[in-house]
């Protein structure tokens, strides 16, 4: 590695004087094999040494390692350096490591820029090396002209609130509930239905340990009900979050319950209703009236009226048996919805799953033969308190049966259901097998698999027993379930893949073991949030490794299954883990808000208030009688949306200054600028969308050049104009799916501003096609790697005189523009 | 190389996906009365072990390609994509039953695949009028253009 450095000269390449107090240091990283397999790193660093304003470079091998930080900061002493650029991985990655290393050598964290040559480059061309060195070149190129223009910024902490909000009653939402509510915190657990429990509690045993579910659950349950700090909200749902990490103001519809608190659960009530409908905690297997409770241990202990049901429903008395049979008179019907605004500083998501709904699948016969039953159906059946009161029975003729199967991968492992594993059916088609041996030692079970998966603590050890007691694992799924109409029994027809041969077994039932899922209702949720889902559907953590609980928003955590398929154990270790995370933001009181907000220029502002209309956040305010607007900077969130509106030049963003990224593009397109793509990426989605193409090593081609903004939204027309003049082969604008963008929308002004400028384009005479817009979410590397792909395929068609002809074209239309305005 | 032939015709990619679960051995027709190789088997071998076993192997020819495997597979694999492919590979190394070679015979001559004895008397019967005549000729340009001429002698 060389060390040696170059003292720059004192004017740059087109003989302006660099500024004196401009000494930038440029260090590029091997990353071991990831960068320096594929660039020639000390190629770049050579290279970096001609850059204005740069005064030493060097290359090393690991920067993020304590010597390489340990060498920024001497250097910054040293040398007394004004600037570092830092060519290794993401920022998303490193940034913090670099800021703080800037930060405590006495450099304004601020002044430190990065290139990404490892999840931008070196990954994703792994077999041309030219082109990665040659691409890593531009964007340290990019970055060195980027940080001579960065200024010193001063982050403003902001308090954060010291209550906090958990969303699903599931056994995970009741663990961090109780771990904030201990640590001293208000907590609000926000529950959908009639009671909290969630899936726990309509199991009957959980594996290994083979514990009664509702017997280690119900403690929990009351001691959640009965905490001082933590106020239940049941029968509650999320309609309206608002504000940032520290500071939501989130609106909470709770529904009535038309039964007061006062309420014994006597149940009297039940028997006076007229009304019934299949139970949806006994999973439809029994009835329940209008007026009930979810199950015996439902916490709060209070029945309610499911007024769709109840024959009130029209807004008008037309019976009330249950309130005459009630001798505690807690029946209510003039009871009304009520909206909760509640403020807290942090939010954790625990909404649970779904379970799969095998119709679909006709071969199996689910829903068309009354013996073929799903695994959830199952635990309601065996359970002492559901509605065979624990005795196994087949549905067709409520007579015990002989021979059992289950069926495992059920909706899960399947480009027809979910493509993912469900996780937990292995294991729970092993418990159930065991319970049926235990309570009937005579049946017969076969369990047919795909693979068993029995990976956890003492997993193995109960797979082993199971085998042991007597249940049979078949190698190989049945394809077809044939019912014999006059006994109800099944015939499965199938293939034993160990032996090779096909078999045809006659049961008396059949168990599927379902897969789990993404509630239906989860985009909602997402949205509210501005959380991402990863493609299986389930909401995506902030890293996978080192993240596991935190979200791309901040404050807002997951725990349980709503993250991914998970068991007992592990949703709960994530719910002290995400209550955690929240009691380190609110224990501390206060949070630093990164100093990227937007800024107005008064003297420039002609109060047109066109930068407020486009606001996600109402913080920018002000009217024409005070002549100028102004940002509320503790509101603001820093995403740009509102500089490209601005039509006088008024509006900057602190950090993504419009002559910041000016100067990126201008670098960019110094050579060959007809050969390239320059690509805008939104920080949250696509940015990290082509972080995780470098990830997963997918391959795209090496002539596309990411500008990182906040938002896709902070994409000024201004920016489009000038690639377009300096002859770039073609631009990408690339933001989060609509819907999912992370500032409450602002990317639907991406899309407005896009179609005007490809109207433009039309006008002008300008191939349209060199302007693409597309959505690409953070989990979309491959769809990032495509855009890029088809771009390039686009711009092979076009001749380097084309692109000439047609920036020459645009050059003459905007000095038109310009001499007539 | 008689293997490269073969993935011209058919992406082997598509393969890998299979976990040989054996739903589609279980939903085989051809398997329940016949010794046919399932699906399930031939995904392996080609996948894995030589392909050639199953090129050479008559009992290729007793899959009635009714698609059900194909329908039922979790991870939507081609299967009868696949059994047109092996096929075509088998017509080219000789594999071919002899009646099947008989009925493409008396359709290059006949312009029919199958002789039915006193068809018209039994139209007839069902107030029908005899069939028209095959225009053989034109018949064989087509066998001809998808290539059966190459492997089947008529």
């Amino acid at each position: 590695m060389k060390t040696d450095q170059l003292i720059s000269p004192s004017k740059d390449k087109e003989g302006h004087p660099i500024s004196r107090d401009l000494r930038t240091g440029v260090y590029v990283c091997h990353c071991g094999k990831n960068i320096g397999g594929t660039i020639r790193c000390e190629e770049v660093a050579e290279w970096a040494r001609s850059l204005p304003g740069v005064i030493l470079a060097k290359d090393s091998m690991y920067m993020c390692s304590e010597p390489g930080q340990e060498q920024i900061k001497a250097d910054i002493q040293e040398h007394n350096l004004t600037r570092v650029v830092v060519a290794s991985c993401s920022p998303r990655l490193h940034e913090p490591t670099f800021r703080a290393a800037c930060e405590s050598a006495g450099l304004n964290p601020y002044l430190l820029e990065m290139a990404n040559i490892r999840e931008h480059c070196s990954w994703v061309h792994l077999h041309d090396k030219d082109a990665a060195t040659e691409k890593a070149k531009d964007l340290v190129g990019m970055a060195v002209h980027r940080a001579a223009l960065l200024e010193p910024q001063h982050e403003l902490t902001v308090p954060v609130i010291r209550k906090a909000m958990v969303i699903g009653g599931g056994v995970a939402g009741i663990q961090a509930a109780l771990d904030l509510a201990d640590a001293g915190y208000k907590v609000y657990l926000v529950e959908k239905t009639g009671s909290i429990g969630g899936r726990m509690a309509q199991l009957d045993k959980t594996f290994p340990t083979m514990d009664c579910s509702i017997c280690i659950l119900a403690p929990k349950m009351s001691e959640a009900g009965r905490h001082p700090n933590i106020e239940l909200l049941t029968l509650s749902e999320v309609k309206e979050v608002h504000g940032h990490i520290g500071n939501f103001k989130v609106k909470v519809l709770k529904k009535a319950r038309y039964v007061t608190k006062e309420c014994s659960a006597c149940g009297d009530c039940i028997q006076a209703c007229p009304q019934l409908v299949p139970d949806e905690f006994n999973e439809g297997l029994s009835f329940r009236h209008a007026i009930y409770i979810p199950f015996a241990q439902a916490v709060p202990s209070t029945f309610l009226v499911d007024m769709n049901l109840c024959l009130n429903n029209q807004g008008i008395v037309a019976c009330d048996r249950c309130f005459q049979a009630c001798s505690h008179r807690c029946i209510d019907f003039s009871e009304k919805d009520q909206v909760l605004e509640v403020d807290v500083g942090t939010i954790v998501v625990a909404t649970g799953v779904d379970v799969y709904d095998p119709t679909a699948l006709t071969e199996l016969g689910y829903g068309r033969f009354p013996n073929v039953i799903t695994t959830l159906e199952f635990e309601r059946l065996i359970n002492a308190g559901g509605p065979s009161a624990g005795e196994l029975i087949r549905p067709s003729d409520r007579q015990r049966p002989r021979k059992v199967a289950f069926i495992q991968c059920i909706g899960s492992r399947s480009k027809r259901s979910n493509p993912y594993c469900s996780n937990v059916c292995c294991m729970n088609t092993i418990k159930d097998s065991l319970l049926i041996k235990e309570h009937w030692p005579d049946t017969e079970i076969y369990v047919f698999y795909l693979d068993i998966r029995a990976f956890g603590k003492g997993f193995e050890d109960l797979f082993q027993r199971a085998r042991r007691e007597g249940v049979t694992f078949i190698r190989g799924i049945p394809g077809e379930i044939i019912e014999d109409i006059n006994t109800g029994d099944l015939t499965l027809l199938g293939e034993n893949t160990l032996l090779g041969t096909r078999y045809r077994y006659t049961m008396d039932a059949v168990i599927l073991s379902v897969g789990i899922m993404q509630r239906k209702d989860s985009g909602l949720l997402q949205r509210l949030l501005n959380l991402s889902a990863d493609t299986d559907g389930f909401y995506m953590e902030a890293h996978p490794k080192l993240k596991p609980v935190d979200t791309t928003t901040g404050g807002v955590f997951l725990a349980g299954a709503a993250e991914g398929p998970k068991d007992i154990k592990d949703s709960v270790t994530q719910a002290s883990a995400a209550a955690s995370r929240a009691n380190i933001l609110m224990s501390k009181g206060e949070v630093k808000v990164p100093a990227i907000t937007a800024r107005i220029d008064p003297d420039k502002c002609t109060a047109c208030g066109m930068c407020a209309r486009v606001c996600p956040y109402h913080a920018i305010e002000g009217n024409k009688d005070q002549g100028y607007y102004r940002v509320i900077e503790a509101a603001c969130q820093g995403c740009g949306a509102c500089v490209p509106e601005c039509n006088f030049g008024a509006v900057d963003q602190t950090h993504f200054t419009d002559e910041q990224i000016v100067s990126q593009i201008d670098s960019l397109l110094a050579h060959d600028p007809h050969r390239k793509i320059l690509a805008f990426a939104c920080n949250w989605c696509s940015y990290a969308g082509a972080d995780f193409a470098g990830v997963s090593r997918i391959q795209y081609p090496p002539n596309v050049r990411i500008i990182r903004t906040m938002c896709s939204a902070r994409v000024s027309h201004h920016w489009l104009e000038r690639a377009l003049m300096l002859g770039v082969g073609g631009v990408l604008v690339s933001g989060c799916h609509p819907g999912d963008c992370h500032y409450n929308n602002a990317n639907k002004h991406t899309e407005r501003r896009a179609e005007k400028f490809w109207k433009r384009m039309e006008k002008v005479g300008i191939n349209e096609n060199r302007l693409r817009l597309a959505w690409v979410s953070a989990a979309e590397g491959s769809r990032f790697a495509r855009v890029v792909e088809e771009m390039e395929k686009g711009l092979r068609k076009l001749t380097a005189k084309q692109i000439r002809d047609e920036a020459e074209k645009l050059k003459q239309y905007l000095s038109r523009k310009g001499d007539t305005a | 190389m008689i293997g490269m032939k073969l993935w011209q015709h058919f992406s082997r990619e598509a393969l890998y996906e299979c976990y040989q679960c054996a739903r589609c051995t279980g939903s085989c027709p051809a398997m329940e009365v016949s010794p046919a190789i399932g699906p399930r088997e031939t995904i392996l071998k080609c996948l894995n072990h030589d392909h050639e076993d199953v090129v050479k192997d008559e009992r290729l020819w007793l899959c009635c390609t009714c698609h059900v495997c194909e329908d039922r597979c979790p991870q939507k694999i081609p299967i009868s994509e696949l059994l047109v492919a092996l096929r075509n590979h088998a017509v080219r190394r000789g594999n071919v039953p002899d009646r099947l070679i008989m009925a493409i015979e008396l359709l290059a001559k006949t312009g029919r695949s199958m002789i039915v004895h006193q068809l018209d008397d039994m139209r007839a019967y069902h107030g029908l009028g005899p069939l028209p005549p095959v225009p053989v000729d034109e018949v064989r340009d087509i066998l001809k253009a998808t290539g059966l001429d190459e492997v089947v002698e008529f």
